[in-house]
């Protein structure tokens, strides 16, 4: 597998292994230079939340279906448009650093969906679940924001 | 998400265009082929003949996919590509005294 000269090269001295870290890190700070998504990404991931939860105040069942196909086929678009813009992809749920705005994320969603669930179909409060959708909508564009300097700020630590 | 591992040195990931390969995919769940190219400077045969033998290894996976028309080849590490990479970089620190 391994061609003769590169048998030859296999001794590492410490100037070598260091050169070589080098190299690493100036790998993973290019990286970092465009792993950024621009604004309008967090802003259509934001309303294509809104439109999703929003969906349920409607109590249509075919309605929330819809949202829930809208919000798949957005989601679709905004990772084939961040893939084509950076040439890579990395995912949310990653281990490491990221992981913090993740855990806020879900435990946040949770927790309004909770309250906006409970006042929409348990107590009758229509449009409960619109303010949910931009309470999350909000949330997610933020966090999405945020996630994103946690991990390039991870790459540059790396690096 | 380079944990604390046993420092082990790999030949197959020590030569430099695939030690950056894999650094680059160690970072990320899938990059594009061109992507990598261009980040390690190197041109497609020879990006191509290194990940061939990243892909031996079972270091790395190679998707092909056709988006509009076009084909688009990804490429990330697997499990044990990225416990290798993780060893091969603690092996590194530890020649270095980092």
């Amino acid at each position: 597998m391994l061609s003769d000269m590169e048998r030859d090269d296999l001794v590492v001295d410490p100037a070598a292994a260091a050169a070589q870290l080098k190299t690493l890190q100036d790998g993973r700070a290019a990286l970092a230079d465009r792993a950024m998504q621009p604004w309008w990404y967090d802003a259509l991931l934001g309303l294509l939340m809104f439109e999703l939860i929003a969906s349920y105040s409607v109590h249509e069942q075919w309605v929330s279906i819809a949202a829930l196909l809208v919000f798949f086929a957005g989601n679709f678009g905004l990772m084939a448009a961040y893939k084509r813009l950076t040439g890579f992809w990395v995912n949310g749920h990653r281990p490491g650093r990221t992981q913090r705005a993740m855990r806020v994320w879900m435990v946040g969603a949770v927790v309004v969906l909770a309250l906006a669930g409970g006042a929409e179909f348990g107590l009758g409060w229509r449009g409960a679940m619109v303010v949910a959708g931009v309470v999350l909508g909000v949330a997610v564009a933020l966090i999405s924001r945020w996630w994103s300097r946690i991990y390039i700020a991870e790459l540059r630590d790396q690096a | 998400m380079i944990a604390a591992v046993e420092p082990r040195f790999d030949a197959v990931v020590h030569a430099p265009p695939r030690l950056q390969v894999c650094g680059l995919l160690a970072a990320v769940d899938s990059m594009d082929f061109a992507a990598v190219r261009d980040a390690v400077g190197v041109s497609d045969s020879v990006l191509s003949k290194h990940v061939k033998q990243l892909e031996e290894a079972g270091y790395v996976a190679v998707r092909k996919a056709t988006i509009a028309s076009r084909q688009r080849t990804s490429l990330a590490l697997t499990k044990a590509g990225r416990q290798a990479f993780s060893a091969h970089v603690a092996e590194l620190r530890r020649i270095t005294g980092g």
